[in-house]
């Protein structure tokens, strides 16, 4: 990215905690990343990492159990900064930034829509809160986006309801409705993990060209290593609620360095490639993030770990040159000794 | 959200529960059900021991305390001093201007309070022969206050006494045997019958289901007054009290059923399509064994919040019929009949106290509806 | 695998169909779907959800009765048998050699029996009057197969992850010793890093235990990675069918190439070329004519229109199109990505 560039949104030491009874669910811990205007960032990691209660923080759309703390600055069309996080979630201000500037696309179409209302008023929606009140107006701008997501015969399936509409069909209404105020910032959470290989590649394709006709950022959230390596420009790796490894996609899949993102990627075949006998595994599940001690949160399941150290202090985040950052003791450990020996 | 489902207790004693367990301390954490089952608890230990609690027997009755309000408990002495507590006998007396009959504490004697003391003869359960009430009223030597016919000189009636000048106290107490059972032993029989036609329907399906549902809607269609008064119109007037108790149970229960074989029906049909049902299928497991072991436990739980919240409804009902006069009957004994006795306004207004029956039937279905809350939160400790 | 030696052919899957109606429709799940199972091989099912993969497995175990066609089975004992005409008694003996893994870790264990009983469900079914005591050791050796801690028996499912469950799931499937195991979407629903240990696990025992794998996903890269053959299924017809390799380098049918150039490869160097298919895939009520494909596929003729291609061989291959000699179409390139 270029230097000149300003961050859309940077999000600094952001934490999601839940009081249960049985001790305090610390589900995100402490996230730093930054995304600019017209880049994906990919946010890889596997069920329970927290990747999604991020991306909720950011619209504060988190359940009420939740707090957040840390910092979330959004930089608006105006170029004033806010920080997302001290909003009131339910107030004005946060409410004219969600759906307008910074909009989400979920992984089950099916649930986003209601099926009682047609997708052409559910699209419109958006459109008479935030640009118009004109009904005329909204519904010249939904058939327009409706159109160049790529829906047929958009007049027609304007008054249609979403039981009339196929599963890619509908993830492309929903994209429709997202993207209907043109917002600055997308958030797509799983937006493909319901859907076929070639649906899934056809939204893919469309994101990517809305995108450079919008020029918008998206923050993209998955598990699967194949629509990242495809989709996104930056990646950061979350597990047990940290960061623990960013770079460019190209820096993430062929110099992985910390040992989740090596056995992670070690666990995906990669099709066309030779036949390896066994796939790479990382031993042992995610635990929970209930009253985590001080430490690495991948000790347990890590085989380069460092007694005393990995199991005791916090690992600081290094970069590794460029944009590639690792937050992992035994990499600092390396990057040290190769810096002494230059 | 997945997130908060998850219970963290990570202790071996939570992997090891079982269903049971798990609805146990689910059901612990909300606290109105909690609160509730303490209550029943408390009811149904007064019903089981009546006997014990309640101070005077069904055939006890005193015509000088016919309407008259709860005993004045006194716990001073005349020259204010604190005394064991105490209360006086009644007296009749002629009003001297209007030439009225008019009750009064008799305040010449006074009768203590005692606790285990001597009264009635009762059998525990029916078997256990005794005379030791939680209280009664002795005089100040000591002794039980009778004559020697054994009839009460000093009566307490912690809740007044009704038109006979029986302690309505005590016929709560009685009348909770029947109240709070009526409803158990109709759930009982709605049970089999619900699990054995729901049952039926789900798993054979076909005509067999068709005809069950018809059926079952025609029931439901049906409204339950009309329907209680027919019924009951069937029952022989002159019928003893125990038969009674049993035809109004199986009046009540034919109702009962038809809500809960469609539960087991749609649990049926919805669990057999559970993938763990097809794997014992391809492993080889009997029909039988399937039901037994997979789909009857699978939907027990929710059997028994159903059951849970339609006891109220069977509370509810054998009250209203007896207070129409279609169920119980004096002398026999029912919340409903207790009730009977604050038809008219009049009686209301001058023995507010007949109403105290009507919050042991407001405390109990109230009970009943936060416990089947509480148990439905609870019936799937696995979602 | 190259030399066909007819005796090594445990299952031979012959033009089975399934017909679900309601309310008057028919639709037709699977079309006369046909292929051959060698003993010690995992044959790899793909297509996309409504394809009928699922139901075609299902089929095959018998968890549902198809239509039409039979299941020729080579049991232990060495005899053929029809598996779908059996009858109960006739099963009963031969329905634990062909078990099945499924999707959900989940929903495919009861939540109201502990381990022991779950995997021991199927000896007390088979065999009750095994002893308890060998019962347990055999529920013991199996459970220490498949990776699971053996003093964690008594727990109940709700206590281990989806990997551990699966793995529950597994040795459930194995304890009656069968010869077939019908995987469905059995890692689908896993993380990624549990789906490699699993993976890894499916093919230890295979070859252990000389186990035969029919697995069922939409995930092509799985596929890719375990299978030794592939059958492609479109709309309830199988389109392609063949080794693995070869038919993953060059498909020799339109559908099996577009849905190849959709696969996302995680790697950000390789960029396919997507093949875009028009519309949508029909509806399984009302298919069209002739070719099934013919409507949103590039090479189209008239002939595709009205005459539906049969599944014939081609190149060492079955491919269900009227033009598989003559095309030439895209694939991976083994060599190119390495």
């Amino acid at each position: 990215m270029s230097e000149t560039k300003q961050p859309i949104i940077q999000v600094k030491n952001l934490g999601v905690n839940i009081k249960m009874d049985e001790g305090l669910l610390t589900p995100v811990r402490g996230v730093d990343f930054e995304i600019y205007p017209g880049e994906t960032l990919g946010l890889v990691g596997e069920s329970g990492c927290g990747k999604s209660l991020t991306s909720k923080a950011i619209l504060g759309i988190n359940d009420k159990k939740c707090t957040s703390t840390g910092e979330i600055l959004f930089r608006d069309e105006t170029d004033k900064v806010v920080d997302l996080l001290k909003l009131n979630p339910r107030g004005k201000e946060i409410r004219a930034i969600r759906g307008k500037q910074i909009s989400m696309i979920f992984q089950e179409p099916m649930v986003a829509f209601s099926p009682m209302y047609t997708i052409g008023s559910q699209i419109n929606e958006a459109t008479l809160l935030h640009i118009t009140r004109d009904k005329k107006k909204a519904r010249e701008i939904s058939l327009e986006m409706m159109k160049m997501v790529g829906i047929a015969n958009a007049e027609k399936r304007y008054d249609q309801y979403p039981h009339e509409f196929s599963g890619g069909m509908l993830q492309r209404a929903l994209i429709a409705m997202a993207l209907v105020c043109r917002p600055r910032m997308l958030i797509a959470d799983e937006p493909t993990t319901a859907l076929d290989v070639t649906i899934q590649a056809q939204i893919l394709e469309l994101m990517q060209s809305l995108q450079k006709e919008l020029g918008m950022a998206i923050l993209f959230i998955t598990h699967d290593l194949g629509t990242v390596a495809k989709m996104c420009d930056r990646v950061a790796v979350m597990y047990l609620g940290k960061i623990v490894e960013t770079g460019t996609a190209r820096e993430i899949y062929k110099n992985p360095q910390h040992p989740y993102t090596k056995g992670l990627m070690g666990s995906v075949h990669k099709i066309g490639s030779l036949k390896a006998d066994r796939l790479f595994s990382i031993e042992g599940t995610v635990p929970l993030a209930l009253n985590l001690q001080p430490g690495c949160g991948f000790y347990e399941r890590c085989g380069d770990r460092i007694e005393g150290v990995c199991n005791k202090i916090d690992p600081e985040t290094i970069n590794l040159g460029g944009t590639h950052c690792v937050a992992c003791h035994r990499c600092k450990r390396a990057a040290e000794k190769e810096a002494v020996t230059e | 959200m997945a997130l908060f489902r998850k219970k963290t207790a990570s202790d071996e004693s939570y992997y090891m529960a079982s269903q049971w367990t798990l609805m146990w301390r689910k059901l612990q954490k909300h606290k109105l059900a909690k609160f509730s089952l303490v209550i029943l608890a408390i009811l149904y230990l007064g019903a089981l021991f009546a006997d014990f609690f309640a101070p005077y027997g069904l055939e006890e009755f005193s015509a000088l305390y016919k309407n008259t309000a709860p005993t004045k408990i006194y716990w001073q002495d005349e020259d204010g001093s604190f005394s064991r507590p105490y209360v006086y006998g009644l007296k009749k007396v002629n009003d001297r201007k209007t030439f009225k009959v008019i009750i009064t504490e008799d305040t010449t004697k006074k009768y203590y309070i005692d606790l285990f003391a001597e009264g009635m003869e009762y059998k525990l359960f029916g078997v256990i022969p005794s005379n030791t009430h939680l209280f009664g009223l002795v005089d100040e030597a000591g002794n039980p206050a009778r004559d020697a016919n054994g009839k009460a000189l000093a009566r307490i009636h912690l809740f007044g006494a009704d038109s006979t000048g029986a302690c309505i106290f005590s016929r709560v107490l009685f009348g909770a045997r029947v109240s709070l059972t009526i409803p158990f032993v109709s759930a009982a029989i709605s049970f089999v019958l619900g699990i054995l036609l729901g049952g039926i329907s789900g798993y054979f399906g076909g005509v067999v289901d068709n005809v069950i549902q018809r059926i079952i809607e025609v029931l439901s269609a049906i409204p339950s007054i009309p329907l209680w008064m027919a019924l009951s119109a069937a029952i022989p007037p002159d019928i003893p009290v125990s038969s009674m108790y049993l035809y109004i149970t199986i009046i009540l229960s034919f109702i009962g059923w038809t809500g809960l074989a469609r539960v087991v029906r749609g649990k049926f049909i919805s669990l057999r399509k559970e993938d763990y049902v097809t794997a014992a299928r391809l492993a080889g497991v009997s029909d039988l064994k399937i039901i037994t072991k997979h789909l009857v436990p699978g939907f027990l739980s929710y059997l028994i919040v159903n059951l849970t919240l339609g006891i109220p409804g069977s509370i509810l009902g054998e009250t209203s019929m007896s207070y129409l006069g279609l169920g119980m009957k004096a002398p026999a004994t029912s919340w409903g009949v207790l009730l009977k006795e604050t038809e008219d306004l009049v009686s209301v207004a001058q023995c507010p106290w007949k109403m105290i029956p009507l919050i042991f039937v407001i405390v109990t279905v109230l009970a009943f509806n936060f416990l089947g809350d509480g148990l439905r939160d609870a019936a799937d400790p696995y979602k | 695998m190259s030399e066909i030696r007819e005796k090594d052919v445990i299952l031979q899957v012959r033009g089975v169909s399934k017909v679900f109606s309601s309310k008057g429709v028919n639709v037709r799940a699977v079309t006369n779907v046909s292929f051959d199972v060698r003993k010690g091989e995992t044959i790899g099912i793909v297509g996309e959800s409504g394809c009928g993969k699922t139901t075609l497995g299902r089929c095959i175990v018998r968890a549902i009765d198809a239509s039409e066609g039979e299941v020729i089975y080579k049991t232990l004992a060495g005899e053929e048998v029809n598996f779908l005409t059996l009858d109960k008694k006739q099963m009963k003996p031969i329905r634990k050699e062909i078990q099945m893994i499924f999707q959900d870790p989940y929903s495919s264990l009861d939540p109201r029996m502990t381990v022991l009983d779950i995997i021991g469900e199927p000896i007390r079914a088979n065999y009750p009057k095994m002893p308890k005591k060998e019962r347990e050791q055999l529920i013991k050796e199996i459970a220490a197969k498949v990776g699971l801690n053996t003093t964690y028996l008594m727990r109940y499912p709700h206590a281990f992850s989806g990997g551990q469950r699966q793995r529950i799931g597994i040795a459930r499937a194995l304890i009656l010793n069968p010869q077939i195991i019908v995987c469905d979407e059995a890692v689908s629903a896993l993380d990624v890093s549990i789906q490699a240990q699993i993976i890894n696990l499916l093919r230890d025992l295979q070859k252990e235990l000389e186990l035969t794998y029919i697995f069922i996903s939409h995930d092509l890269s799985v596929v890719e990675h375990i299978s030794d053959k592939v059958g492609v299924m479109y709309l309830g017809r199988m389109v392609e069918f063949g080794e693995t390799e070869k038919l993953f380098a060059s498909p020799k049918h339109p559908y099996t190439e577009a849905l190849l150039s959709a696969v996302p490869v995680a790697d950000p160097d390789v960029k396919m070329d997507r093949i875009p298919l028009q519309g949508e895939i029909p509806n399984p009520a009302n298919p069209p004519s002739g070719c099934y494909f013919h409507e949103r596929c590039r090479y189209c003729t008239e002939r595709c229109v009205t005459e539906a291609p049969e599944l014939h061989e081609v190149d060492g291959r079955m491919v269900a199109c009227h033009r598989a000699e003559e095309l030439s179409l895209r694939g991976f390139n083994y060599d190119e990505m390495q």
